[in-house]
């Protein structure tokens, strides 16, 4: 009964721990419709998507964070700073979000260090031509030759081109003098080169996105003749974000507000379908499910750890449920994922480790569910902690911008990333899972007694059990990828560096698993095998795109060769420990 | 005595032998970061000793002595595991069914092989074969054929080896997958094909071996063309050809090049030792330079710098640098930049360039690709490649063969034991590059993952009932 109540009263915690955030406030109407604003569609980077994703990405992008203070310690979200910036109010180039946090960058640009390292563009403007020759310089150089300071640069310079070519494309031209016309004209051509945010979507005056400085270009009074002539026509659609946009500028509420709902009504008879799934993904945005259900594994972990440690059914079985109840909004987040993107769940280093969290997760659960008994609570443990890691890694990959990008042509195939990505992402899940039991082995064997005899013998199952499985899906996985360098390019195997990775998975996996067949390990043996194995497989999933090289490098970052390294160690510390003499383990004599 | 035998076919050797190969792929690896991947190949992988650079496992700017580690080469690990394979199973897998179950196994086994076989050389595919259909429904349908193949052998097994079934066809597999990889890697050969939009090519560039050509065009209905394969330019060779009015004396062979930049551009300690050059050397700068980084899509600019001298006298006819950078088709025809020079009367062309090879079907009548139209999309609003695609008509009148057929990304066209893939663009999307692949044993993979697929499944699948048998 007790138990009853105590589980009633996690299933309610957790529901509403999820639907935290999920609403918006109600903005009254003498406001400005801000969240209607967000709802409205843009394509950017090849995708359409609400502005409310626009705002969120470009935020991220430049502070790490998807919300931004203002002077006096209030939060603003990503869609008001985004409004603020390029419809160019006087107090929007003095938000600091621009995070620099190389020494040797601030030193050059004359900033001072301050706490959480993040200066507004008012600020480095006086310095933006430095940046720009450090960056110039930095780039000619062989991508070898680079060191960090240079990386640093092109990187803050990267974002701030495209934060600026952002902010160009909602320019607004009618205020240009008639004699500039034509040299603004050949700037907006330039600046369409490059990756905008392109707000006109196709109606009926014109049949592909426009961005909204070009559109308002031909609106221009001193245009007007010219437009005639070549049969220009004024898009209504961009006059009225350009109303809109200046009456933001002025605080002018009602107009905003009017031309808002002008351009929501004009958009929804011109061409409907622009508004598909948008307004999902805003829903999809705010739920934030993956940051939530991050935290919630954390808890698992920790009540896990506790329960399992002194027994405590009560506690298990709580955590279980937590486990079980995060498992469904990531779950559905990840659907929700596929079905924005249009993509299998795996294209890029950022959802890998969402998809190997989800994967892990359900591991954990179907080997509680399906093997309670002799489980006793590892699935929790396994679960709670890789579902927590996995998503707090993919919260710092998700830095670099879109996270549901568009795939370059090679790996435009979703044949192939349904099946070979998938696969070998199980094969990395499968592996970790076994390497984090073999690190719970360890410290459970080596500092408290719990590892008894059935404990033990049970846990070495669960690890040759998931390699056995972690090494059917590697070679799969790998060989499926190699199927597909033949189907696209004739060379089954080209020793490229990402190649390389999943296959020294697939023999380590193999070591293991004959060192086994051939008596050279026992549990103990196998479980420091098995936490080698996170080593492996965590150089290969990231430490071959810190080589810069490959064809598959898509992720490269510098704080994310120093984890690397931090974790390498980690576990190499952990294998060390694990081979210390059997009769120093608190748990006694193990196999 | 014994004891090395007992050691040469025991599970250990296996791990030692794993081991060794985790070791040098992994240096393999890091190599790419200074070197171009085939040069990694040859240095690390299709080789019977490796020399390991020692420098590649530490950070590049602790300058680490450039000293080289033998260590057992990727043949020789093959060959290896092959014997341990082969010996560890001999002794302990045996053959257990006996009698009519012992003929019903090797029967189904020839079968099985018969089906492989069948896979392997296409038995029931068309000779010319433009993939207009989905990748799905491509792969699957080799895949299925590979299945086809391990399910008869796993027939097989079950009979010859009972319970050990699964374990016999994985490794079986596996083996059958190294050895495709091994005649992969002697026999399979990498070429392109650079072809602009309205025009027929004929020939093919392989990619990874290089000739020194010289073309005398003083003929007005043909011209002659002697070459000099890459392996005869060596540092200080002489080259004495009959057909060439001169000696070739090859000077210095450089395994990548700088492109090509006016020498009044280049700061003067690098004009200190520059020759005194004929042609385009006289001219443009071209030095030696650093190999290019692995798999990045780039590869080394080879040069040679030779002089030519008159057979009887010895004098020099001038000397000329010769460079990559110079072929049309290394740099997607953004220019042409042949050497020109004449000697007693006939006038000549000069070209280092990739080793050129005729395309001709297997029929021995030669087949031209012409390129009809090439579409490079891109996605809208970004650089972002979304697609290409090039149309060509590809004739072969010897055989009867007009087909105008599109290639594009994922999707190749099969003709005459080759595949030709979209494989890159011109400047100003005006024309398409095709990689041209010939590997006779491309199916060997399909096959083998599906054997080892079944192997492994059916052997955990056995092993996880078993423990929840006995457990639950």
């Amino acid at each position: 009964m007790k138990r009853t109540i105590i589980n009633v009263l996690v299933v309610l915690f957790a529901l509403w721990f999820f639907q935290t955030g999920v609403k918006p406030e109600m903005e009254a109407a003498d406001e400005f419709q801000i969240n209607a604003f967000a709802h409205l569609p843009v394509k950017y980077e090849g995708r359409k998507k609400p502005i409310d994703t626009l705002a969120r990405n470009l935020l991220t992008v430049l502070s790490g964070k998807q919300t931004v203070r203002n002077d006096t310690g209030e939060r603003i979200d990503a869609v008001t700073w985004l409004l603020e910036s390029i419809s160019g109010t006087t107090n929007a180039a003095n938000y600091k979000v621009i995070r620099i946090e190389n020494l040797d960058v601030l030193t050059n640009l004359g900033l001072e260090e301050r706490k959480r390292f993040r200066y507004s563009y008012l600020e480095i403007l006086p310095s933006l031509g430095k940046l720009d020759a450090a960056s110039r310089a930095a780039f000619a150089k062989d991508s070898r030759d680079r060191d960090t300071y240079d990386r640093q640069v092109v990187k803050l310079a990267n974002k701030l081109y495209s934060f600026q070519n952002v902010l160009g494309s909602f320019e607004d031209p009618s205020s240009v003098p008639g004699e500039q016309l034509m040299a603004t004209a050949q700037r907006y051509m330039q600046l369409e080169n490059y990756s905008i945010p392109l707000i006109i979507p196709p109606n009926a005056g014109n049949d592909r996105w426009r961005p909204l400085m070009s559109s308002l270009l031909s609106a221009h009074p001193a245009m007007s003749s010219v437009a005639h002539e070549h049969d220009i026509s004024v898009d209504p659609l961009a006059i009225h974000m350009g109303v809109m946009l200046a009456a933001y500028r002025e605080g002018n509420v009602d107009v905003f507000n009017q031309q808002l709902m002008e351009y929501g009504a004009q958009l929804q008879t011109a061409n409907p379908e622009v508004f598909e799934k948008v307004s999902f993904e805003v829903f999809y945005n705010r739920f934030s499910a993956f940051m939530k259900a991050a935290q919630i594994y954390l808890l698992v972990f920790v009540l896990s750890c506790f329960g399992w440690l002194f027994r405590k059914e009560g506690l298990l079985s709580a955590a279980r449920i937590l486990m079980i109840i995060a498992f469904i909004p990531q779950t559905f987040a990840l659907i929700a994922r596929v079905f924005l993107s249009g993509y299998p769940p795996v294209t890029n280093l950022y959802s890998s480790a969402i998809f190997i969290g989800w994967a892990a997760v359900a591991l954990g659960i179907i080997i509680e569910l399906g093997f309670r008994k002799k489980a006793g609570g590892i699935g929790n443990l396994v679960g709670g902690i890789a579902g927590f890691t996995t998503l707090l890694i993919a919260h710092f990959l998700a830095g670099d911008g879109d996270t549901m990008e568009q795939m370059r042509a090679v790996l435009d195939t979703r044949f192939w990333l349904a099946t070979h990505v998938i696969t070998v992402t199980l094969g990395y899940m499968a592996t970790f899972v076994a390497g984090t039991i073999g690190v719970l082995y360890i410290i459970a064997g080596l500092f408290t007694h719990r590892l008894d005899e059935e404990t033990e013998d049970g846990m070495f199952r669960m690890m040759y059990g998931t390699t056995c499985f972690a090494l059917l899906l590697s070679f799969v996985g790998t060989v499926l990828g190699g199927l597909w360098a033949d189907d696209s390019w004739g060379r089954f195997w080209g020793w490229d560096p990402k190649e390389n990775g999943a296959l020294l998975i697939v023999i380590w996996n193999a070591i293991m698993l004959h060192a086994k067949y051939g008596m050279m390990v026992k549990h103990r043996g196998f479980a420091v095998m098995a936490v080698f194995g996170n080593v492996v497989t965590a150089w290969s999933w990231f430490g071959v795109n810190q080589l810069s090289v490959g064809l598959h490098s898509y992720g490269f970052t510098d704080s994310a060769s120093f984890w690397l390294v931090m974790f390498c160690l980690s576990q190499t510390a952990f294998c060390a420990i694990g081979l210390i003499p059997s009769n120093r383990w608190k748990s006694g004599a193990t196999q | 005595m014994n004891k090395l035998f007992d050691f040469l076919q025991s599970l250990k050797f296996t791990v030692l032998l794993l081991v060794l190969s985790m070791v040098l792929v992994f240096a393999g690896t890091l190599a790419q970061v200074d070197k171009g991947i085939w040069n990694v190949m040859d240095q690390y992988f299709r080789c019977y000793i490796a020399l390991i650079d020692l420098p590649v496992f530490f950070p590049r700017d602790l300058n680490i002595p450039a000293i080289q580690i033998p260590f057992p080469g990727g043949f020789l690990l093959g060959w290896l595991l092959t014997f341990n394979l082969i010996a560890v199973h001999s002794q302990t897998f045996k053959v257990l069914a006996t009698g009519g179950r012992r003929v019903a196994g090797i029967v189904v086994f020839a079968l099985g092989v018969l089906v492989v076989v069948g896979v392997m050389f296409g038995w029931g595919t068309s000779s010319v074969a433009a993939t207009e259909d989905d990748a799905f429904w491509r792969v699957f349908l080799r895949l299925g054929r590979g299945t086809l193949a391990a399910i008869a052998l796993y027939a097989a097994c079950v009979l010859l080896y009972r319970q050990r079934a699964g374990m016999v066809l994985l490794h079986g597999g596996i083996l059958f997958l190294l050895i495709g990889e091994f005649f992969t890697a002697l026999f399979a050969v990498e070429a392109t094909m650079t072809i602009k939009e309205g025009e027929t090519v004929n020939y093919l560039d392989r990619s990874q071996q290089l000739e020194l050509s010289f073309t005398e065009t003083s003929n007005p209905d043909f011209d002659t063309v002697t070459v000099i394969p890459q392996r005869l330019l060596k540092d200080g060779a002489e080259i004495d050809a009959d057909a060439l009015p001169f000696i070739v004396k090859v000077h210095h062979y450089m395994e990548n090049s700088t492109r090509p930049q006016p020498l009044q551009s280049v700061p003067d300690q690098f004009k200190a030792n520059y020759p005194q050059y004929e042609g385009f050397g006289s001219r443009l700068y071209i030095g030696e330079s650093r190999e290019v980084s692995g798999a990045t899509g780039q590869r080394n600019a080879q040069a040679v710098d030779v002089e030519l001298l008159e057979r009887q006298t010895g004098k020099s006819l001038g000397r000329y640098i010769l460079s990559l950078w110079m072929y049309p088709n290394f740099v997607n025809r953004s220019w042409e930049m042949p050497t020109n020079f004449t000697v007693d009367g006939k006038a000549y062309e000069a070209y280092f360039r990739f080793r050129r090879e005729y395309a001709k079907a297997p029929s021995g009548n030669p087949y031209s690709i012409k390129l009809v139209d090439f579409v490079h999309e891109k996605y809208e609003g970004t650089q972002t490649p979304k697609d290409f695609a090039s149309r060509i008509l590809l004739v072969n009148e010897g055989d009867g063969v007009e087909r105008e057929l599109r290639i594009w990304m994922n999707n190749p066209l099969r003709y005459a034991r080759r595949t030709f893939y979209q494989s890159g663009y011109l400047p100003d999307d005006g024309g398409t590059v095709l990689q041209v692949v010939r590997n006779d044993t491309w199916m060997i993979p399909y096959l083998s993952c599906m054997i080892v697929f079944v192997g492994m499944a059916a052997q955990f699948i056995q092993s996880f009932t078993r423990y929840l048998r006995r457990d639950v």
